[in-house]
């Protein structure tokens, strides 16, 4: 995650910016709506380390003066899916991109008998918050201007 | 029916706060099947997008709307090791990659 952060570093242009777009460190909430009407149904149970690593990752390069924190920002993110087998290519998504997810059987069971008891038109929905930090990329010659200015050298 | 990521594109809101995209040489690291490189393409930038997965490389070309043809360029790559000369971008996005 460092190496790409310093690839970021050196292919974008004096004072660029890096935008790191990605899930909040929380777990993604799985629910029906129906008419406008959101159930929860259950919690994903997904790992978290990578979230903690990349947090790491950024805190590493802000502290080697590649970049300097600019804003930061959340906001809601809604998966929706229109069916159970939607549902089930979304769990198996996790796998596929590497992510150490428990079973979920027993939340797959669940939103498939929401479906079948619940009227009328119907969504699975998956509620995250999704979290950007925007930084800005710091020259070498900032760096040490901003060292200076901290009494680190 | 695909799964719908952000209808409200809340996404796209908070990137447009950042800056005005248009124009912009953008460098999306992890852009797998080209979803955000499509918003981020609408907003006016030009994007170089990335990703190690072959195949999802290929779902995001075959995707591209002609219209866009121009303002991205698709690779297979991996972040950590970029064939792009130093300083050519003004942003970078890890698109849920980091």
């Amino acid at each position: 995650m460092v190496h790409a952060l310093r690839e970021a570093h050196r292919v974008l242009k004096p004072n660029g910016i890096l935008i790191d777009l990605r899930p909040a460190l929380v777990h993604r909430r799985v629910g029906i709506e129906r008419a406008g009407r959101y159930r929860q149904l259950g919690t994903l149970r997904e790992p978290l380390d990578d979230d903690r690593a990349a947090n790491r990752s950024l805190a590493h390069v802000l502290r080697a003066g590649l970049f300097k924190a600019g804003w930061r920002t959340q906001f809601d993110c809604r998966r929706v899916m229109d069916s159970l087998s939607d549902f089930q290519t979304f769990i198996d998504e996790f796998i596929t991109l590497g992510t150490d997810l428990p079973p979920h059987d027993w939340l797959i069971r669940r939103v498939e008998r929401a479906l079948e008891t619940a009227d009328g038109k119907k969504k699975i929905v998956v509620k995250g918050p999704l979290l950007m930090n925007v930084l800005r990329k710091l020259d070498v010659a900032d760096e040490w201007a901003t060292r200076v200015s901290r009494g680190r050298l | 029916m695909a799964i719908r990521v952000d209808p409200e594109q809340n996404e796209v809101r908070a990137l447009e706060r950042v800056t005005n995209w248009r124009g912009k040489r953008v460098i999306e690291l992890g852009c797998g099947d080209g979803r955000l490189t499509l918003r981020l393409a609408r907003m006016g930038a030009f994007v170089s997008a990335i990703d190690p997965d072959a195949k999802l490389i290929r779902t995001a070309r075959r995707r591209l709307p002609k219209r866009f043809a121009r303002r991205i360029r698709y690779h297979v790559g991996k972040a950590e090791h970029l064939d792009h000369a130093n300083e050519s971008f003004e942003l970078a996005v890890l698109a849920w990659s980091l």
